[in-house]
């Protein structure tokens, strides 16, 4: 079980729990500092521990004791900020949407720090803002410099399978845990999540299924591996069918829902002994 | 286990990057994503909306030396010759 479902599932995954969207979990997010005015927000919580820079002076010089101490550090920090997030498949992401109100398209923060794209029209929008806190956005005019769209459910399911099509990864990313905040259209190496999991190994949970092949009905064309953001997927040359590493995967499903043949099929993370409990 | 390896020294003269979010030439020519900008902002400030005309509202920095691969393409494309690149 993932420590996520474990403390907010309730027995079921924690983003299908539908408390975990409840307004009143909005509140629970800062307790004590997180509500003074226009000072409420994200960024209340300072940032303090090891730096990105501490860890790579520690791989320079190869301590491989600090190199732990520091990821950990790191990954303990996001969790006390109840940040962080888990890779979530199509399907599931479909039903999640179901249970958030309101919903919001805005701007993507990391194309934005690391490519310094601006998405400025409403078309643009490759990311998504949900829960009470989206009413605000006015408030940090900085953050959603292009403004906000709000859809409903259909529309951002529609939005959702769009942005599948077009290759992207879908995070749900928590914003004072248990509080859902946040749903993000990712890919390597320009989402920050991704690239810290794939690069250091913290900050992101992997989703709860696994993609399988079936050799049966592969016929090896490689749509697929264009379609893995997490270096999983590869064309087995021997066998000319598509590999996955499923230590490597990630259960986005992209692959699934790429695959022409229905080649692909997403398993249940929990059903398979050594994978059940590989997380990171 | 992580296998020792000297990262390249990147630095980049703020006197000189005043303006990278208008400019941003660096961001999207590298091949490896080293480079960031960050809006700066003072705690107070820190609601405000950054117009990037302005010299230093933003800040260039590199934190990503770890993939630079020194192909110098930065170096190249910056008109103002702010980026300087060590390899230890």
């Amino acid at each position: 079980m993932c420590y996520l479902c474990d403390e907010y599932g309730e027995g079921d995954v924690w983003y299908l729990n539908p408390k975990n969207y409840a307004r009143n979990m909005y509140r629970l997010r800062a307790p004590g500092t997180g509500f003074r005015g226009a000072d409420a927000g994200l960024e209340t919580g300072e940032r303090a521990g090891p730096t990105l820079e501490d860890l790579l002076q520690a791989i320079e010089n190869g301590q491989q004791a600090e190199i732990d101490r520091i990821k950990r550090e790191m990954e303990e920090a996001t969790r006390k900020r109840g940040m962080g997030g888990q890779v979530v498949p199509l399907k599931d992401a479909d039903r999640m949407l179901e249970l958030s109100s309101p919903i919001g398209l805005i701007a993507c923060i990391c194309r934005k720090d690391w490519r310094a794209i601006d998405e400025r029209s409403e078309s643009e929008y490759t990311c998504m803002g949900m829960g009470v806190g989206m009413l605000k956005w006015e408030r940090w005019p900085e953050r959603y410099k292009g403004g906000v769209k709000f859809v409903n459910v259909e529309e951002a399911q529609e939005w959702n399978h769009k942005m599948d099509k077009r290759g992207f990864v879908h995070l749900l990313m928590l914003f004072g845990a248990p509080f859902i905040g946040g749903f993000c259209q990712c890919d390597y190496p320009d989402c920050l999540y991704i690239r810290n999991a794939v690069d250091f190994g913290y900050g992101l949970l992997k989703g709860h299924h696994v993609a399988t092949v079936n050799y049966d009905i592969c016929n090896g064309c490689g749509l697929c591996i264009q379609r893995c953001q997490f270096g999983a997927l590869k064309l087995e040359v021997t066998n000319k069918k598509a590999n996955i590493d499923q230590f490597a995967c990630y259960g986005c499903g992209l692959c699934e829902t790429g695959c022409n043949r229905g080649a692909i099929s997403l398993l249940e993370r929990k059903n398979i002994p050594a994978l059940a409990e590989v997380w990171t | 286990m992580t296998i020792p390896r000297k990262f390249p020294k990147i630095t980049i003269d703020q006197e000189k990057c005043t303006v990278p979010f208008l400019c941003k030439k660096c961001l999207q020519i590298c091949p490896m994503l080293v480079f960031r900008v960050e809006r700066v902002m003072a705690r107070e400030e820190r609601l405000k909306e950054m117009d990037p005309r302005i010299d230093g509202n933003y800040s260039l920095s590199a934190p990503r030396r770890d993939k630079c691969t020194v192909c110098n393409k930065c170096i190249e494309v910056c008109p103002v010759d702010a980026i300087k690149i060590e390899v230890a």
